[in-house]
């Protein structure tokens, strides 16, 4: 009985090429995590050096029952969102004004730079001690270590706007306000999303860096009990947590990206 | 015939450097003229002074006899390739004019579509930029300049960035378009073969500072085809041009030589 084989090559838009790039994601991650395991299981075999997946899964799994995780992870996320939303708003906007106006340029300009360039992070204390134990605090601390990212990416995607274009948009007889929101503004979007991602990043360290100095609750909190306490498993719950939410956010901003850009995944669709 | 396009004394410095001196030429009506010059003659200068994004120092830009005051919409610009905006679609970026000047309705639309058709790029409406060649981008660029229907259209080397072979292609889709409604068209160039296949006129130019150094009929017939570039007529105007620019030309090159790196 002769077999007919068909042998054909992936061709890189293929659906067949797409399966494979997502198989080989997912064997990565599902090949990593049986590898830890097993480490964990019959090498490093105390739970204090080394904590297994499935330990962490059921940490988890308790800490969810009494309800204690959804109580942490609600208070961290609302310090991060209020902080990293009010950060990229006020961003826009100060970028905006620094992008259009040269006076503003002049007085905002060296302190963004100071500030951009310093680890905020560090006066998280005194942000703590000034602004109070409760989440305000850690709101303010997100707030100015994302929002320098947000203002010098939006002031440069607005001044590097194509010449030849705005040139262009000029000679069709566009006003000022016309070539700032069918020019300028178009053209700063990658910008102001590459400066999104870094404030995302930048909040999220922040979130729990504030929570360690000092906090009543949140994951930041929960890091800081477990080591106090050696408890490894509820170390891990923390940490997993916080990768999940940050490869979570950078994927819909990714979504987002694609439905605001779609002219940059044709690109992507070509190359 | 009735002058279109007057283009009257024109002098531009910028601080110390006098780029236009006296710059006299018209295009009448339905007429393709075509402007050569060697760098440094200040076409750029010319053309964002024509657009009305540049005010001269002295002379005027007129249209039917009305002097110009800044852009406008009588006046139909295709760049050199990239202006179209990387964030619209071919639809988007012809009707960019219209919208902008809020013009944009049921009629003009239709009148977008047909100019779309027109370049030949019906069908091609909901791409972006980056997907079409370049040779269909100056389409689109052309479409987006007819769309608005201006009294003049202004080509700036719009074929530049082209290869040789699509350049040539499309030089005869450019005739074809303006053989259809014969919109008085200024077309800049440094390609002299292209200016004279192209233009009843060329204006060339002289530089530093630009001035109008001769106005060159061309008596070629039309509609004209690409053997026509092989004949000895073409020969002769094309080494007419030449030997006007060619000093220039070596003069400009040298310049670049030594400018400081």
């Amino acid at each position: 009985m002769a077999e007919n084989v068909v042998v054909t090559r992936l061709k890189k838009s293929s659906a067949a090429w797409k399966g494979a790039l997502f198989w080989t994601s997912a064997a990565s991650i599902v090949g990593g995590l049986l590898l830890w395991e097993l480490v964990g299981r019959f090498v490093v075999k105390k739970v204090l050096f080394l904590t297994t997946p499935t330990q962490i899964v059921v940490e988890i799994v308790r800490l969810a029952r009494n309800g204690e995780l959804q109580q942490h992870i609600l208070v961290s996320a609302a310090e991060f969102s209020i902080g990293v939303v009010f950060a990229i708003f006020l961003g826009i906007g100060v970028g905006f004004a620094m992008a259009s106006n040269k006076f503003a340029k002049r007085a905002l300009g060296p302190w963004v730079a100071a500030f951009y360039a310093t680890p905020t992070i560090a006066i998280s204390p005194l942000i703590i001690l000034w602004a109070g134990i409760d989440i305000w605090s850690k709101v303010i601390v997100v707030v100015i270590n994302s929002i320098f990212p947000m203002i010098i990416n939006t002031e440069a995607g607005l001044r590097s706007t194509d010449r030849q274009l705005i040139d262009a948009a000029r000679c069709f007889g566009c006003s000022r306000l016309q070539i700032f929101w069918k020019v300028s503004l178009p053209s700063a979007v990658p910008f102001v999303f590459a400066g999104i991602k870094l404030a995302i990043g930048r909040g999220l360290v922040a979130v729990v860096v504030a929570e360690l100095f000092g906090s009543r609750a949140g994951l930041g909190f929960l890091l800081a009990q477990a080591s106090d306490a050696f408890n490894m498993p509820l170390l891990f719950v923390a940490v997993t947590i916080l990768a999940v939410t940050g490869m979570t956010l950078t994927w819909l901003v990714g979504m987002l990206e694609r439905l605001l850009m779609p002219w940059r995944t044709a690109v992507d669709q070509e190359s | 015939m009735t002058v279109k396009l007057q283009v009257k004394d024109l002098c531009k410095s910028f601080g110390t450097l006098e780029v236009m001196r006296d710059i006299n030429f018209h295009v009448d009506e339905h007429e393709f003229v075509a402007i050569v010059g060697p760098s440094g003659c200040g076409k750029t200068t010319l053309l964002r002074t024509i657009a009305g994004i540049e005010k001269a120092d002295r002379g005027v830009v007129m249209i039917d006899g009305r002097a110009l005051a800044g852009p406008g919409p009588d006046r139909g610009f295709v760049f050199q390739q990239d202006s179209l905006f990387p964030w619209r679609t071919i639809w988007q970026n012809v009707v960019f004019g219209l919208e902008v000047n809020g013009e944009l309705n049921a009629q003009t639309r239709m009148r977008a579509k047909e100019f779309l058709k027109l370049v030949g790029l019906s069908g091609f409406e909901k791409y972006y930029p980056t997907q079409i060649s370049g040779g269909m981008r100056q389409r689109v660029n052309l479409a987006r300049a007819l769309a608005i229907n201006p009294e003049v259209l202004i080509m700036d080397e719009p074929f530049s960035a082209l290869d040789a072979q699509t350049r040539e292609v499309m030089q005869l889709e450019l005739l074809r378009i303006w053989q259809q409604g014969r919109k008085t068209v200024l077309f800049i160039t440094h390609q002299i073969d292209e200016a004279v296949f192209l233009a009843d006129r060329i204006v060339v130019l002289g530089r530093r500072p630009g001035y109008v150094k001769e106005v060159i009929q061309v008596e070629l017939p039309r509609p004209r085809v690409l053997a026509l570039k092989r004949t000895a007529e073409f020969g002769a105007y094309v080494e007419r041009v030449w030997n006007l620019i060619e000093k220039d030309v070596h003069a400009s090159i040298q310049e670049d030589a030594q400018a400081p790196v």
